[in-house]
């Protein structure tokens, strides 16, 4: 065992002192939330902003699918429905999904899980929340002002040209909102590099930090791109509007409109792993832990999040298949986008290997990462019917394609975020939730996604394309089924939000490690103090040395059990 | 409505076949492969869950390099297998034969303009009012685009305005649908029947309702209705384009409807000439008791020379239509329109169209839908 354990030395015990008080107990006014430089209360700074734009989402989502029960529009004309999916995707994809795990989890865990006490920029990391702010206020201005109704692909010509809603303002936010992804990437990248503590080698990052370093490179490399695209259709709808037209994209102007497609997908292909691959880490980290498992395949699992990143680069033009691009550019991102999936095949085989002879326990978290298992695979292996050129053609731009990625956005990405969110809420807020109702909305938010979207698969299959408010009276039991399903996940999201709200006016007190986690951030008290750690950790061990009940730090990790190494 | 649902779409194209058998070739493999990982994953929930109890280490496994690459090497070879055959199909849904005739299709908000290798236009798209209210919520149709069994057709598109796409499900086609430039692709249908075509790429307020329907005929249908003397879609008019459309406008122009008009909608008495619905190449009984059968030669007479021949029960009272009023040109379209019409298809007269002196005055509100 001294191989993989070095035996502490002058390893101050970590027991709470009682001149520090937690972050929280840290001041009570506006300013010391508004103007903290403290990653812990940025990070909720953040779970409230995204918890804010999740609700709005959701509920422009229940308007699609309501809309949807009757296949002449149920609720909205036609502009309002293609105004409510486009706020659904636009707030969804980038004041949701994009900030959730990186803005509140990461900034939240990556320097407790590395041994730090705060980002390498803490004053950069409260400007990011600021600029993020900033564009979610350009976002909601457009909302208010009537909607947009181009779509979150923001295609041209239709609209620099034809659109008539609130482009400018809309493009406007997503561009600001993309400066505080690159700052919070950018951030996060020279944290895991400078700040790491004594004895945490990059062999011994937990995966949710490699998670997070995968994310942030596409955050920082990818991110740029998209404002290129989106400054060039802010100039040619902003031209328009002016009455001097300048063409770039409007093949009326002489621009090309499948340019900004090649441009958009840059950023918005890799952007599907910036909101992907933070799961993955945190699903790791879940598993192991409910599990009482080493990871399978440490290296693997990490190197697999990197090799996602990189060839998550070169795939962007498989949104593209049927738009008229070469035959042997299709052929080479099809082959590429099959290389992509590799790496996502072989975490998910790690992942159930890691079960193999467990102690496993299903809490929440669990449940919700067992539910990320299993809708994931299912997002997976549905996005290979889509790379594969033959079958991409009937079922491009149809529901197939909703329900794929929302199997891998909302069953794959929602879900680990939930699971993050139950994980941690203990260390973030310093109680617990109810355990039974938790369990239930588990459970109830996973039956719900499998029927919103699994009939969605069929009705893309038949040829139902997306973003129809009107459809053949002949699919109408499949939207129903679907809409049905969202109700059942509305009610669990609700619940979810209830019990969570209530446990922390009620919840018992949480202690250090509840769960008998293995990571930094569970030898501090829950909620920690300011500058998270008493003194310096010294990291001993790799990340999950469940069989050994020892934490990174070289204490039990269940002082019930005993320990290979016991420190004290 | 279940019934319909459930079962799989029609697979009207050779394509379709392909398309599906990759398909189903894909779900097959995907489906073993994640029933197998959910079986291990079931069976370890069950068989490793914490009992009470349990309280000893578990084993301390870190992986298996062997395993790793079996479960790397494994599926990157089922992926280039699903890749190879889907570029074998994509290649063939790409290509065209060389010898297929060309349909040009313009994408416009919301629309779809079709035009056939020998003039003949089609304009598909649905009417949002009509959608709702007149027709309970079934799809109302403009026009149809017929398409013949068996042959291939090479289709090049391009669009007026924004990016649309044109995908019709049964043959498992799509295409973009770019302004600026073409884009082609290609059906050749092997399954009668009419089949949804849909707008995939938004396109604004009306992009659910730039839909329309492919009829696929046998081929002599296809002639028949190039040619205008088979009919679809609303109006009963023959295709635009054909000479049978170009008698109709000059049927019009000619103020032929005044006097020969449809039955159904004037007073009997108000109709002073007769009827032609399906009068070609039937038995006309004359005045003095004989009968001629209505040929080219006889409608031609008929215009010309319209006192030559009095068709029994009614007055001679049709002017003469000379080379100076009616050119030979336009006398074969009108003659062509006349021969194309079929029970029930002539147009309703309506006040738009100023009557000859002496006509009838009296005119109905609604026209027969041709003008929509």
């Amino acid at each position: 065992m001294s191989a993989v354990i070095e035996a502490p030395k002058g390893n101050d015990s970590h027991e709470p002192h009682s001149e520090h008080v937690s972050y929280l107990k840290d001041g009570y006014s506006w300013s010391s939330w508004l103007l903290t430089v403290d990653h812990k209360r940025i990070g909720i700074l953040y779970l409230l902003t995204i918890s804010f734009f999740f609700l709005i989402g959701g509920i422009l989502a229940g308007l699609i699918r309501f809309n949807l029960v009757s296949p002449t529009g149920w609720i909205l004309d036609n502009d309002m429905y293609n105004k409510a999916f486009t706020g659904h995707g636009v707030v969804m994809l980038f004041f949701f999904l994009i900030p959730a795990v990186p803005g509140v989890m990461g900034n939240f865990f990556v320097p407790i899980m590395i041994g730090a006490k705060d980002m390498a920029f803490p004053k950069l990391n409260l400007a990011s929340w600021y600029i993020l702010i900033t564009g979610a206020a350009f976002a909601v201005w457009a909302l208010l002002a009537g909607g947009i109704d181009t779509g979150w692909t923001l295609y041209p010509p239709y609209s620099s040209r034809s659109s008539h809603s609130n482009v400018l303002p809309g493009v406007m936010g997503a561009f600001i909102a993309g400066f505080s992804s690159i700052a919070t990437g950018l951030n996060i990248i020279v944290t895991i590099h400078r700040l790491r503590a004594p004895g945490m080698t990059w062999g011994r990052l937990p995966l949710f930090i490699w998670a997070m370093y995968a994310t942030s490179l596409i955050q920082l490399l990818a991110t740029p791109v998209l404002a290129i695209a989106l400054v060039l259709l802010m100039i040619e709808t902003g031209s328009n509007l002016a009455g001097a037209p300048v063409g770039i994209f409007d093949p009326a102007l002489d621009g090309d409109p499948v340019l900004f497609q090649h441009l958009f997908w840059f950023y918005s292909h890799p952007a599907v792993y910036i909101m992907i691959l933070p799961g993955m880490g945190v699903v790791s980290e879940v598993l192991t832990c409910f599990s009482r498992k080493n990871i399978f395949g440490y290296k693997a699992v990490a190197w697999s999040s990197v090799g996602i990143a990189i060839v998550g680069f070169l795939v962007w033009a498989h949104h593209m298949f049927v738009a008229g691009i070469s035959f042997y550019a299709a052929l080479l991102f099809s082959l590429l986008s099959m290389l992509v999936a590799v790496p996502s095949a072989i975490k998910v085989f790690n992942w159930v290997s890691t079960m193999y002879r467990g102690r496993i326990t299903f809490q929440a978290p669990m449940i919700f990462t067992l539910g990320f298992i299993v809708l994931f695979t299912i997002g997976g292996v549905t996005g290979l019917f889509l790379a594969t050129l033959g079958s991409d053609i009937h079922l491009h731009d149809t529901y197939f394609i909703v329900a794929h990625f929302h199997f891998v956005m909302v069953g794959g990405m929602v879900l680990a975020y939930l699971s993050a969110l139950h994980f941690w809420w203990p260390k973030m807020t310093g109680v617990m939730y109810s355990d039974f109702w938790s369990r239930l909305a588990a459970l109830i938010i996973c039956i719900g996604y499998i029927l919103t979207f699994m009939p969605q698969f069929w009705l893309g299959y038949h040829g139902m394309p997306r973003r129809y408010p009107n459809y053949p009276e002949d699919m109408r039991v499949l939207n129903v089924l679907s809409t049905a399903g969202y109700t059942i996940q509305g009610f669990g999201f609700l619940m979810c939000g209830t019990y969570l709200v209530m446990s922390l006016f009620s919840g018992k007190k949480a202690p250090a490690n509840p769960w008998h986690a293995t990571g930094l951030e569970w030898d501090i008290p829950s909620p920690p103090i300011t500058h998270n750690f008493e003194s310096t950790p010294r990291v001993v061990c790799g990340p999950y040395e469940y069989s050994l009940n020892i934490t990174q730090s070289g204490k039990k990790a269940n002082p019930d059990e005993p320990s290979e190494v016991a420190t004290h | 409505m279940i019934l319909q649902t459930t079962i799989l779409p029609p697979q009207a194209s050779e394509m379709a076949w392909h398309v599906d058998n990759l398909i189903w070739f894909i779900a097959g493999t995907t489906i073993i492969a994640s029933l197998g990982v959910y079986a291990a994953l079931f069976y370890f929930c069950v068989a490793y869950r914490d009992k009470p109890g349990n309280t000893g280490p578990t084993p301390r496994i870190l992986g298996s390099h062997k395993l790793e690459l079996l479960w790397t090497v494994i599926p990157l070879l089922i992926f280039l297998v699903m890749f190879g055959w889907g570029a074998w199909v994509y290649n063939m849904a790409l290509h065209a034969p060389d010898d297929a005739p060309e349909l040009y299709i313009v994408g416009k908000q919301w629309m779809w303009k079709v035009q056939y290798p020998g003039g003949q236009r089609v304009i598909l798209a649905a009417n949002n009012h009509d959608y709702e209210k007149e027709i309970g919520g079934q799809g109302y149709f403009e026009g149809v685009m017929v398409l013949p069994i068996n042959r291939p057709v090479r289709i090049v598109t391009t669009s007026e305005d924004v990016i649309h796409d044109f995908g019709v499900p049964a043959f498992r086609q799509k295409l973009d649908v770019i302004p600026g430039r073409y884009t082609s692709t290609w059906y050749q249908p092997n399954k009668l029947g009419e089949y949804h075509v849909f707008c995939d790429q938004y396109c604004g307020t009306n992009h659910s309702l730039m839909i329309g329907k492919i009829l696929v005929v046998e081929q002599a249908d296809y002639e028949a209705w190039l040619e205008g003397r088979w009919k679809t879609g609303p109006g009963k008019n023959a295709v635009d384009g054909s000479l049978a459309h170009q008698g109709r406008q000059l049927f019009m122009k000619l103020n032929c409807i005044q006097c020969h008009g449809s039955t159904g909608s004037l007073n009997q008495s108000g109709n002073r000439a007769p009827n032609l619905e399906e009068i070609h190449k039937s038995r006309r009984p004359l005045k003095g008791g004989t009968t001629v059968t209505a040929d080219d030669d006889y409608l031609r007479e008929s215009i010309r020379k319209p006192r030559a021949k009095i068709r029994e029960g009614w007055e001679p009272i049709m002017p003469a239509y000379g080379a100076d009023k009616v050119s030979e040109e336009d006398l074969i379209k009108v003659i062509a329109y006349i021969k194309s019409l079929r029970k029930g298809e002539t147009p309703v007269r309506t006040e738009d169209w100023v009557a000859p002196v002496g006509g009838p005055t009296e005119s109905t509100p609604t026209e027969g839908g041709s003008q929509r």
